[in-house]
């Protein structure tokens, strides 16, 4: 079913020359096929002819530039694609670290926070044993990925 | 063939001179350059068919190259890639028409008010009244006249650029022909076929 019928080739060129023999004639008789595409052959030869030459193409080296930045481009975003994948790992673990840290020392920082007044700070000036040294490290450490993770981010959109 | 000699317009006839591009290697610009100089009229003419917007078809068709040039499909022979670059036309058309069905009705109903004027060229009208009529077939339709009559692609060729089976072009193409003939029969443009 899927082959041509073997005269249409013929078919079609008579059709485009208005050229017909008695054995294309008489195929034409019995074959549906070759009737449909003799009815439009000479109408899509005259539709192909018509000139498109005023129409101007881009020119090859653009579209060749054009495709190759197009690849630049395609070929940076799959290099940063693991670099994005560790960003949002980093951000992750900042979160994270920052949950836990607030979890574990609520206490402790709701306390502190509570004694920021004038008359409270000079009340615990002597007693700074509340807090511990793991405490103030564990908070510059984070403190310092947060800031690094954000210039990081600013740096890497501009 | 006499009837391509007869048909085709210049790009297409430019087909019929020997291939010097050499398969199996990755496309430099020289051989990219030499293979658009010889595909991309044609592939042009047909998108241009397919979408009846000049502008459509310059997009479509360097989406297709910017798509070959990614791909560099390693194929056997220039015919090859040929066939690759059409079906990946037909496939970046089908889904231009699928983004802008809405547009386009907007659009026609905007030509249809702008019916060729005194002004357009007897040229431009044959072109205008025959653009009109073909596009008034569905666009796989179209795809199929023109790979068919054109192209003068063969039904495996066909099957490729369209992604039907081999076995439903022959139907589907017999359809195409029937409604375009009818087409042509409502606008008295069919031709008298002496039996």
């Amino acid at each position: 079913m899927s082959e041509t019928c073997r005269f249409e080739p013929e078919i079609l060129r008579a059709a485009a020359a208005d050229h017909w023999t008695d054995a294309l004639r008489d195929h034409l008789r019995e074959c549906d096929h070759c009737i449909a595409a003799a009815a439009v052959a000479p109408w899509m030869g005259r539709f192909a002819r018509i000139s498109d030459r005023e129409h101007i193409l881009p020119d090859p080296s653009v579209v060749w530039l054009k495709a190759r930045l197009l690849q630049g481009s395609a070929d940076a975003g799959r290099a940063g694609r693991p670099l994005d994948m560790a960003q949002l790992i980093a951000y992750m673990v900042v979160a994270g670290g920052w949950a836990a840290f607030l979890m574990w020392r609520w206490n402790t920082i709701e306390a502190w926070v509570h004694r920021l007044t004038p008359s409270g700070l000079v009340a615990s000036a002597a007693r700074a044993e509340s807090l511990s040294m793991s405490f103030f490290a564990l908070l510059f450490v984070l403190a310092s990925m947060t800031v690094m993770l954000a210039m990081h981010t600013i740096l890497a959109e501009e | 063939m006499e009837l391509t000699a007869m048909s085709l317009p210049a790009a297409l006839l430019a087909e019929a001179q020997p291939r010097t591009g050499r398969p199996g290697r990755p496309m430099d610009e020289a051989r990219f350059e030499m293979f658009y100089r010889r595909t991309a009229g044609a592939l042009w003419s047909y998108l241009f068919r397919m979408t009846g917007d000049a502008a459509a078809a310059d997009d479509l068709l360097q989406k297709s190259f910017f798509r070959f040039l990614r791909a560099n499909p390693e194929l056997a022979t220039e015919e090859h890639q040929r066939r690759w670059l059409f079906r990946t036309a037909t496939n970046l058309a089908m889904d231009h028409f699928r983004e802008h069905k809405r547009e386009r009705k907007r659009e026609e109903e905007t030509a249809r008010d702008h019916e060729a004027g005194p002004a357009m060229e007897a040229r431009q009208v044959l072109r205008h009244d025959m653009m009109k009529t073909f596009a008034e077939l569905k666009p796989r339709e179209r795809a199929l006249l023109w790979l068919a009559h054109v192209e003068e692609a063969d039904h495996e060729h066909i099957s490729e650029a369209l992604g039907v089976k081999a076995k439903s072009v022959k139907v589907l193409l017999f359809r195409a022909r029937k409604r375009l003939g009818e087409l042509l029969t409502v606008k008295g443009l069919a031709p008298e076929v002496r039996r």
